[in-house]
C-alpha cells in the first residue's frame, strides 16, 4: 500500500505542486490521467525515490520514504520498484539481455528474463541491438526490464507516450498482464487506456484539492 | 562485473583503441629509449672493463677504442709487434699482451689478426678456436658465415679492400665459426696475426723483387690485461707519448685506458640520453594531457549512460567500480602491449647496436621502466577515478 500525505513539490522555478491526500492499494493497477505539467511524472519519480518531495511523505507499507537517505532509496527502488521510463531509458547499443542484465550489477537474479519477454513477446528480439528495435519493442524491453526482478510496485511515466495509439494499446495490454497482482501506477493522457486499468485517477482534481478515484468500469471511456 | 564492463567498452571500441594507442605509444616509447640508453651505456662499459689499457699509435683516443675493441672506424695506422713481446716480458704489471692487426676484406667483412686470447668467453657454433702457433687459420662471425654459406674446411679469399675485387692469391681456411653474439663480432673473420703478415710478405716477395729484406712485424694495437689498476697506470705513464724507432721513421705512441676513453663517448652519448629523456617526458606529459582529455570527453558522454543507470537503481558504488574496472583494463592492456612493443623494437634495434658491440637483452628490465609503466598506469586511470568521485558525491540523481 503507498500512502501520499500532504505532498508538495516546489521546483526552482518556483512552480509548487500541491497533492491530496491518496493511498493506493496493493495488487490494484491505477492509470494517473491528466494535461502535460499537472504533476503526474513527479508524483511517481517521487514514490520512487528519484525526487524528494518539498514537504508530505510517501509512506510504502508503513515505511517513510521521505526519511530515507538517497542510498536507501536506490536500494529500496531496485529491489521493490519496477520503473517504465517514456523514453524507455535502454543503451541502445546493447542488447535486449544486456539492458536487463544490467541489474545483475546490483545483484538482481534476471533468470526469469526469458519467460518475461515471451510473455511480451519480444523473445526473438532477445539478442538484437536495441537501436534495430522498433518504438514498441523498445518499451516491452523496458516492461521486461522493470518486470524481471519481480517488483512489488510498477510504475510507468507515459510509456505509450511515444507509441501510435495501436501499438500503445498492445503494450498497455501487455504491461497490464504481466504486472498482475502487484501495485501498477501508469501515468498517461490517453484516457482511451483507461479501460485496461483497474482505477482511474484524474491528476488535474487531486492536485487541485479534491481526488476522486474512479474505478475504470465506471468511467466514462 | 568485468562482463558487463566489457561488453561497454565494446560499445566505445574507437575512443578506447585511441586511448590504448596513445598510452601504447608513449609509454613504449619512453620505456623503449630509457631501456637502450642504459644497455648501450652497461654494454659498453662492460666491454671496456676488460681490458685495461690499449697501446696503439698516437691520435685519436677514441677511434683507437672504438677500432680495437669494437671494429669500428679505421686503424690509426701501425706499432712494431716487438711491443707485445715487450709487454709479455713485463711480469710486473702485465698479464696478457694481445695483438691486434686489422687488414684486409672478405665480402665486406673485416679482417682481424689477433691471438686466441680476444676471443675468449666467445662461443664456437661450430669447428675450434685459432692456434696460436698455426697459420692461414680462420674463425668467422656468425654472419659472415651466413651471408657467405661458409662451413668448417672451407678457403677464403681476402681482398685489400671492401671494393677491391682482385683477391690475394693465398686463401685462409675456416676452422671455427662463431655462435651469434648479435655484437659486431659477427661481421669480422678472426685469423692468427701471423696469416696478416704472410699473405702480404708473399704478395710483396711475388711483386717486388726489389725488396728483398723482410718488412718488420707491425700491429694495429695492443690490448693490454693488466695485473691491476696501479700497473695500468703504470703502463700509460710509461707508454704513452713514448717515440719509437720505426722501420722507416720514428713512432709516436699513446696508451689509453679504455673505459676513460669509452667514458668520453658515453659522456657525449649522456648528453644525447638527457634530451632523449627531455622528449620523453614532453611526449608523457603530452599523453597525460591526452588521455585525460579523451577520458573526461568520455565520461562526460557517459555521464546520460551514468544518470539512465542510476534511474533503474543502480547505485554509485556499483558504477564508480564498474568504470575504473574498464579503465584499469585498458590501462593493464596498454601498459602491456607498451611493453611488448618496447621489447620488439629493442630486437629489432640489436643488429644497429651490435655495432658497437653492445648485445641488447631482450629480458633486461630497469626499475625505472616499472615505474613509468606504473605511472602510465594511474595515469590512466585517475581521470575517471577524480570524476566517478565527484559524481558520487552528488545525493540526487535528477540532477
Amino acid at each position: 500500500m503507498i500512502e501520499i500525505k500532504n505532498l508538495t513539490k516546489q521546483f526552482q522555478n518556483e512552480t509548487a505542486i500541491t497533492y491530496s491526500d491518496i493511498t493506493f492499494e496493493s495488487g490494484k493497477s491505477y492509470m494517473l490521467l491528466g494535461a502535460s505539467g499537472c504533476g503526474k511524472s513527479t508524483l511517481l519519480n517521487i514514490i520512487a525515490g528519484i525526487l524528494s518531495p518539498t514537504s508530505g511523505s510517501v509512506i510504502i507499507d508503513g515505511e517513510s520514504m521521505s526519511q530515507k537517505s538517497q542510498k536507501e532509496k536506490d536500494k529500496y527502488r531496485i529491489k521493490n520498484i519496477g520503473y517504465i521510463f517514456q523514453d524507455f531509458k535502454l543503451i541502445n547499443e546493447m542488447s535486449v539481455m544486456d539492458n536487463i542484465n544490467i541489474l545483475k550489477l546490483e545483484g538482481v537474479n534476471t533468470q526469469s528474463a526469458p519467460e518475461v519477454l515471451e510473455k511480451l513477446g519480444i523473445l526473438d528480439k532477445k539478442n538484437s541491438k536495441i537501436k534495430h528495435l522498433s518504438g514498441g519493442q523498445k518499451q516491452r524491453v523496458a516492461i521486461a526490464r522493470a518486470i524481471v526482478k519481480m517488483p512489488d510496485i510498477i510504475l510507468a511515466d507515459e510509456p505509450t507516450g511515444n507509441l501510435n495509439f495501436a501499438i500503445g494499446e498492445e503494450v498497455i495490454k501487455a504491461l497490464v498482464e504481466v504486472s498482475s497482482g502487484k501495485t501498477l501506477i501508469a501515468v498517461t493522457h490517453d484516457e482511451r487506456l483507461g479501460k485496461y486499468f483497474d482505477n482511474i485517477i484524474d491528476m488535474n482534481e487531486m492536485t487541485s484539492g479534491i481526488v476522486d478515484i474512479i474505478p475504470s468500469k465506471e468511467a466514462d471511456l | 562485473m568485468i562482463r558487463f564492463a566489457l561488453k561497454n567498452m565494446a560499445i566505445k571500441k574507437v575512443q578506447i583503441v585511441l586511448i590504448v594507442l596513445s598510452i601504447v605509444l608513449s609509454a613504449g616509447i619512453a620505456v623503449l629509449a630509457f631501456n637502450v640508453s642504459n644497455q648501450v651505456s652497461d654494454g659498453i662499459s662492460q666491454n671496456a672493463k676488460y681490458y685495461g689499457v690499449i697501446i696503439g699509435p698516437a691520435g685519436s683516443e677514441t677511434q683507437l677504442a672504438m677500432n680495437s675493441m669494437y671494429f669500428s672506424d679505421e686503424p690509426l695506422g701501425t706499432i712494431p709487434y716487438s711491443l707485445v713481446n715487450e709487454l709479455s716480458m713485463d711480469g710486473t704489471n702485465v698479464k696478457e699482451a694481445v695483438p691486434f692487426a686489422m687488414a684486409d676484406s672478405y665480402n665486406g667483412a673485416s679482417i682481424v689478426g689477433t691471438s686466441s686470447t680476444y676471443l675468449d668467453g666467445k662461443e664456437l657454433k661450430t669447428g675450434e678456436m685459432l692456434d696460436d702457433l698455426g697459420v692461414f687459420e680462420a674463425v668467422v662471425g656468425s654472419r659472415v658465415a651466413k651471408q657467405n654459406g661458409l662451413k668448417i674446411g672451407d678457403t677464403l679469399y681476402t681482398s685489400h679492400s671492401a671494393t677491391s675485387a682482385e683477391t690475394h692469391k693465398k686463401g685462409i681456411k675456416v676452422v671455427g665459426i662463431l655462435a651469434e653474439t648479435h655484437s659486431s663480432y659477427d661481421n669480422v673473420v678472426f685469423t692468427q696475426v701471423r696469416t696478416l703478415w704472410e699473405i702480404h710478405e708473399h704478395e710483396e716477395g711475388e711483386n717486388e723483387e726489389e725488396d728483398e729484406h723482410s718488412h718488420e712485424k707491425t700491429v694495429c694495437a695492443i690490448l693490454i690485461k693488466a695485473k691491476n689498476e696501479s700497473s695500468a697506470m703504470t703502463l700509460i705513464e710509461k707508454y704513452n707519448g713514448k717515440v719509437i724507432e720505426g722501420e722507416e721513421k720514428p713512432i709516436s705512441l699513446q696508451a689509453i685506458s679504455p673505459m676513460s676513453a669509452v667514458r668520453d663517448v658515453l659522456n657525449d652519448a649522456d648528453n644525447t640520453k638527457y634530451i632523449v629523456y627531455v622528449l620523453c617526458a614532453v611526449i608523457l606529459v603530452m599523453n597525460i594531457m591526452i588521455i585525460s582529455i579523451i577520458t573526461l570527453l568520455n565520461m562526460y558522454h557517459s555521464s546520460k549512460e551514468i544518470s539512465l543507470m542510476r534511474l533503474i537503481g543502480i547505485s554509485m558504488k556499483k558504477i564508480n567500480l564498474l568504470y575504473l574496472i574498464q579503465n584499469s583494463i585498458i590501462g593493464i592492456l596498454s601498459i602491456l602491449l607498451a611493453f611488448v612493443l618496447s621489447r620488439i623494437c629493442l630486437a629489432l634495434m640489436n643488429d644497429y647496436v651490435s655495432s658497437m658491440g653492445v648485445v641488447l637483452n631482450i629480458g633486461r628490465l630497469y626499475p625505472l621502466e616499472i615505474l613509468i609503466l606504473v605511472g602510465v598506469f594511474l595515469i590512466s586511470v585517475l581521470p575517471t577515478a577524480i570524476w566517478t568521485f565527484a559524481m558520487s558525491h552528488k545525493d540526487s540523481i535528477s540532477d
